[in-house]
């Protein structure tokens, strides 16, 4: 077999690539564009001082020159982005002068998770009033001003677990007290229930491509970019991969109805005040797409985000039991919930962590491509029980 | 296997160097010149692990050959010649083990990855083919195989603490052969 260094990819195979995979037009772009500057320089830190001037050269483009940005930080949390805490003192427009607490996210020279930052920003533009957002400002998607792809939005107040509390990377492994879960998990059903049932149709979301009704193309088009990253970022084949990849294109299901799907809605990415436990901002809407609610359903519920209870009842997301779940999110909503197309994203789902940890986070590593490659080393470990669910899940339906 | 010490060290070292030292403070001298003896020691373990196997069976070869003439000097000591004799039997056992391991684990390694991509390959053929037996079949054989595979592989990296109950997981010394 023809040995191809992936590490240095010719521009024949990028567009061998391209042809072999339909996927959206917008991821296209942005794994092309991945693949196309692969070979450059790996990640190099960045003094914040340079990070401020970019930012400075962003809001200058896009508000003038009467602002001043003050009390640059960085914060931590995250296994994918870069994010610059800041204050910046402005007119607003409509409000006036004031001093808005903001936050930059940019990416680093390649991620765990290669995404759009335009996809992003226009989600959780279109989401801001249908649950709880952080407000957006302005995105730099071809990082014209900084040093890489990036994108500015309100600072939200709040946590992401108890202050008392610990939890793994990513915030993993949270455990959450009862009184605290009683108080979020009605919202985190409520709010999933809005976002699936929220009509996107006047929204402005031209970086997303709709997938057909009554089809299967969102199956399709989602396992398309999967398989193409395995194709791009993988080292050591994975003959389990190979039979997923294949199990998931025999059994695609048809979507019943196209909604807004966060793609990563669990405990970690939403903020709650903790003086009324109030959940004040979802977060990380990076793999959202337009696509089947079964896809959120399917890993809100992974037990990977979950624990056990005081009685050893498993809590989705630590919050609440997943028949409760199911029945208040049907409650709510009044969509159906089909279990066949969870359980098929389940395994997709699966699939796509086990893609990131075992493929694209040693590929990132190996070239040094981030800010925090011991983290995403780290989490390579995880890829061998992701793939054991995946073996698992596949033998339970066949 | 994907978590292997090269991209662990390889990282270890990025970490070190762009994110730990620049935050040491200068006038903590111990903890600056500790600091950078770890990325020394880290970069000499990336260098010598490709090598090391090659390296000790060089020398062995080499303790071989010269216990074997060393071996063959005649000594009127009785003392001496028990150490000799000695030398002559764990010379010719030492020779025995260094024929069985004539191969790099590299090799292994390699071989490793090839029957890896090969059987993929069959299976990504079969699937794009209409010969559903067939593709059923490789299937189910990889299912099988991975089911085995996996447990070891969760065993390797246990202490990492990503298993909800580590106690289903056997120690990985019980699993090799």
């Amino acid at each position: 077999m023809h040995h191809i260094d992936k590490d240095r990819p010719s521009a024949e195979w990028i567009s061998s690539l391209r042809q072999r995979y339909t996927v959206e037009k917008e991821i296209d772009h942005i794994l092309t564009r991945k693949l196309e500057r692969r070979s450059g320089p790996g990640y190099s830190p960045i003094p914040l001082t340079t990070l401020v001037d970019s930012l400075h050269a962003l809001l200058l483009a896009n508000i003038g020159d009467r602002f001043e940005i003050k009390h640059a930080r960085w914060l931590s949390g995250g296994a994918s982005k870069l994010q610059m805490a800041f204050s910046l003192e402005w007119n607003r427009p409509g409000i006036g002068f004031e001093q808005t607490a903001m936050v930059l996210r940019m990416e680093p020279a390649e991620s765990i998770v290669e995404t759009s930052r335009l996809r992003e920003f226009q989600l959780i533009k279109a989401c801001d009033g249908v649950v709880p957002v952080p407000h957006v400002f302005w995105c730099d998607a071809e990082a014209k001003f900084l040093p890489y792809p990036a994108m500015v939005y309100a600072f939200a107040p709040g946590v992401t677990k108890p202050s008392d509390t610990s939890s793994g990377v990513s915030g993993l492994g949270t455990h959450l007290a009862k009184n605290v879960r009683d108080r979020l998990a009605p919202q985190f059903v409520a709010h999933l229930a809005a976002i699936h049932l929220f009509d996107y149709s006047k929204a402005e979301l031209s970086a997303f491509d709709q997938p057909t009704i009554g089809t299967t193309q969102c199956a399709e088009l989602g396992l398309n970019a999967w398989d193409r990253i395995w194709d791009e970022d993988s080292d050591e084949q994975v003959p389990l991969m190979r039979v997923a990849s294949a199990w998931l294109r025999r059994n695609m299901p048809v979507l019943d109805r196209a909604s807004i799907v966060h793609s990563d809605y669990r405990t970690g990415n939403f903020l709650f005040t903790e003086h009324d436990l109030q959940i004040s901002a979802w977060l990380d809407w990076e793999l959202g797409r337009i696509g089947d609610r079964h896809q959120d359903l399917a890993w809100t519920t992974s037990h990977a985000f979950g624990h056990k209870d005081e009685d050893g009842t498993f809590l989705v997301c630590g919050l609440m039991p997943e028949a409760d779940f199911f029945a208040e999110y049907t409650r709510i909503s009044g969509l159906s919930v089909c279990s066949k197309t969870v359980h098929w994203y389940k395994v997709y789902n699966s699939y796509s962590i086990a893609m990131l940890t075992l493929a694209t986070g040693y590929r990132i590593a190996r070239n040094g491509k981030t800010h925090q490659d011991v983290l995403v080393t780290w989490l390579i470990g995880i890829g061998y029980m992701i793939l054991d669910e995946i073996r698992t899940l596949i033998e339970m339906e066949n | 296997m994907q978590m292997r010490p090269d991209i662990q060290i390889t990282s270890v070292i990025k970490a070190m160097t762009d994110v730990v030292i620049p935050a040491i403070d200068p006038a903590n001298k111990l903890a600056v010149e500790q600091s950078q003896l770890i990325i020394g020691l880290l970069s000499l373990l990336k260098f010598q692990l490709p090598i090391q196997f090659r390296f000790d069976l060089d020398e062995l070869g080499r303790l071989c050959t010269s216990a074997t003439a060393l071996s063959q000097i005649a000594s009127t000591d009785a003392n001496t010649r028990s150490t000799l004799n000695e030398l002559a039997n764990s010379s010719n056992t030492a020779a025995q083990v260094l024929d069985q391991f004539q191969r790099d684990p590299a090799e292994l390694i390699h071989h490793i990855r090839t029957l890896r991509q090969d059987m993929s390959n069959v299976v990504d053929a079969a699937a794009a083919s209409t010969d559903i037996q067939a593709q059923l079949q490789a299937e189910k054989l990889i299912l099988s195989m991975s089911k085995e595979q996996l447990v070891r592989d969760r065993a390797l990296v246990k202490m990492q603490g990503w298993e909800m109950t580590p106690g289903d997981i056997p120690e990985i010394e019980a699993l090799l052969k």
